[in-house]
């Protein structure tokens, strides 16, 4: 936690940090090209502590604020709904000791996001925690059930936490949630699409995924998300750093990047118009092959 | 077990329907699209999309103004609205941060070529299995199953249009022979080469004729899982064999089948579509009774994937300047590494030994 502080040496440093900061987001916030929708995968806590020679506990604290300052950066750019990876189902298999402190962690700060709640005030975030809640034990379930309710009416921003999650669950439940609808006589209208899974998603009805970010250089998935991201024109970022490395000057970057590839591609695409019929003449001749 | 022979029914039905030529309507990826494209993409085009842009944030603030003022989204901020002036500055700021951020791009984007020159100089296979066998010899491990999304490019492009993509999937597939790998899954967006299987066919085994010597080609066997199909070697040595034959030629066919690589084609069809064609037909079992909702667990749904779409496989390939999994079958990208090599727009052996190595050095801890 000695970067938090270590900023703060030089006098008027974090004043002018957060100008920047505030005025680097306006910017971007005009180009109207900012990912709506981000996906993180937070890896690299335990790595971290490791590294640095503190406890594994401390590391996911250390991970818990660069998320509080990512997403901060995030919903001042424009982003609209941000996803995160807490604690995936897989993750039970790690030992009691660690799962314990995290559900600890998970319990603290979920309170504390909806007592003091500067961020979800400030921001009008809608905290969602998704995933398969059943497999928490009863009190926690109730804390986050209290904390769903009390931000449930903000909503200019969505921060949803996924907590314990995996992506096929995701899929395997919206299936499933299809099915009882389709056979429900309740709504005999209800049809099975794309578009109909994608609602019963538990992102459903959120703004579709654009950016994901991943850190600590693994090139996997690691079932977040699988339905969103496989999506033709997600953006996907791995970066080399562990979680609480990264900072919001490489946030900032990206975001840069995302937004400076979108306009100008949004601008290019006016131009390729004029191959189209090139194309449709190759697909014609394609189809005589047949 | 009704519901396996239902799939089955669910895959001939949906290969008797007509696929829809997509190549003609669709959009590349946004990423992309501004720096590949070769030729057609051409630079002076680059620049006039720029000029246009930053052209178009000067004229249109005014325009802007007015229509924010009516619309609560693009220049609100937290509520408080943005004035003239003020959004004016920001358009400056932004104009010149993506001046900025243009100008290191372009130097990253030649600083990445050059590289990619070098590493081609570096791997060539020089279409000789030995070779990729040395370079593959010294992995730790490698994957059992390899996929690789390939596009087809603009036709006026060197290596564009559909020859290019014949002839990049075939390489794909000596490279993956000569590495001793046993399946490999092309899948590209439109379902081109499913609709190309024989062309294919041919360039295959025109393409390891080359590596091996045409009297040395190495069985192998295309599969469309799609549409249930299967083609074993190139189409003028045996016809017949196209589907299962059956009664005393079984044992013929038996060491027929016996492939080097089993080549599955995908395309978007086995994405979302087929997960949601399973849900369908599993819904309709369950409003008639013959399943119950709470028996479906996620085994099941599982295996049922894995006989509609194929396994999972270990390592994914991207012939793109940066990663767009373009729709590939989301069940089944759990745990595959990915490898792609940034502003890289073609098929090249140095992406593909490079994907292998990474995946040697990869540790795979599940949720621990």
């Amino acid at each position: 936690m000695e970067g938090i502080e270590s900023s703060s040496n030089i006098p008027g440093y974090n004043i002018t940090l957060k100008w920047v900061k505030n005025i680097f987001s306006r910017s971007l916030r005009v180009s109207n090209n900012v990912p709506k929708h981000v996906g993180f995968i937070m890896d690299g806590n335990r790595r971290y502590a490791r590294k640095n020679g503190i406890e594994v506990k401390e590391g996911h604290e250390t991970g818990f604020f660069t998320m509080s300052k990512i997403l901060e950066l995030c919903y001042e750019s424009g982003v609209t709904c941000a996803t995160v990876y807490a604690f995936s189902i897989e993750n039970f298999k790690r030992s009691p000791y660690e799962v314990d402190a995290l559900m600890n962690l998970a319990r603290l700060r979920i309170k504390q996001i909806v007592d003091k709640g500067e961020m979800a005030e400030k921001y009008g975030i809608k905290v969602k925690i998704i995933g398969d809640t059943s497999l928490l034990d009863a009190d926690l379930i109730k804390d986050i059930q209290n904390a769903m309710e009390i931000t449930k009416n903000n909503n200019r921003a969505i921060l949803n936490i996924c907590f314990p999650y995996t992506g096929r669950e995701e899929i395997y439940h919206s299936m499933k949630e299809c099915m009882a609808k389709y056979c429900d006589n309740g709504e005999p209208e209800f049809k099975i699409n794309e578009s109909s899974l994608d609602l019963n998603l538990y992102t459903g009805g959120e703004p579709p995924l654009d950016l994901l970010i991943r850190t600590s250089g693994v090139a996997r998935l690691s079932d977040f998300m699988l339905w969103q991201i496989s999506n033709k024109g997600v953006v996907i970022e791995l970066i080399d750093c562990l979680w609480p490395d990264f900072g919001p000057l490489r946030m900032a970057w990206i975001l840069l990047k995302f937004a400076f590839q979108k306009s100008f591609s949004n601008r290019t695409k006016k131009f390729e118009e004029e191959d189209i019929d090139l194309d449709e003449d190759y697909a014609n001749g394609s189809k005589k092959d047949i | 077990m009704g519901i396996k022979e239902e799939s089955c029914y669910l895959q001939r039905q949906s290969s008797d329907e007509e696929c829809i030529p997509i190549a003609a309507t669709r959009v590349p990826p946004p990423q992309g699209s501004v720096l590949k494209g070769g030729e057609v993409n051409s630079k002076s085009r680059i620049i006039k999309a720029v000029t246009e842009s930053v052209l178009w944030d000067q004229r249109n603030t005014e325009i802007d103004n007015v229509s924010r003022s009516s619309s609560a989204t693009s220049g609100e901020f937290w509520g408080k609205k943005m004035g003239k002036f003020e959004s004016f500055f920001y358009r400056i700021l932004l104009v010149m941060l993506y001046i900025s951020y243009g100008l290191f791009r372009y130097g990253q984007y030649q600083y990445n070529r050059m590289r990619l020159r070098i590493l081609n100089l570096i791997y060539n296979p020089a279409n000789t299995p030995q070779l990729i066998r040395q370079d593959v010899m010294k992995l730790q491990k490698i994957p059992k199953r390899l996929a690789a999304i390939v596009e087809m490019k603009p036709v006026g492009d060197l290596g564009g249009g559909l020859k290019g993509l014949l002839n990049d999937s075939s390489e794909l597939v000596c490279w993956t022979v000569s590495a001793g790998i046993k399946h490999l899954v092309l899948y590209d967006f439109d379902g081109v080469l499913k609709k190309n299987v024989n062309e294919l066919r041919n360039e295959i085994h025109s393409q390891l004729s080359k590596y091996y010597g045409p009297s040395n080609v190495p069985r192998y066997a295309i599969k469309i899982p799609h549409s249930n199909k299967i083609y074993f070697n190139d189409p003028n040595t045996d016809k017949e064999n196209e589907n299962n034959a059956s009664g005393g030629d079984q044992e013929k066919t038996q060491e027929k089948k016996k492939v080097s690589i089993e080549i599955s084609l995908l395309s978007n069809r086995d994405g979302r579509e087929t997960i949601v064609d399973l849900t369908k037909t599993m819904a309709d079992l369950c409003a008639s009774n013959d399943l119950a909702i709470s028996d479906i667990s996620m085994q099941l749904i599982d295996s049922e994937l894995t006989q509609l779409v194929g396994q999972e496989p270990d390592l994914l390939l991207y012939f793109g300047p940066s990663l767009d999994l373009q729709g590939f079958p989301p069940w089944h990208i759990r745990l595959t590494e990915f490898y792609w090599e940034t502003d890289n727009n073609e098929v090249t052996y140095s992406v593909f030994i490079r994907g292998l190595n990474q995946y040697a050095g990869c540790k795979m801890n599940v949720g621990k």
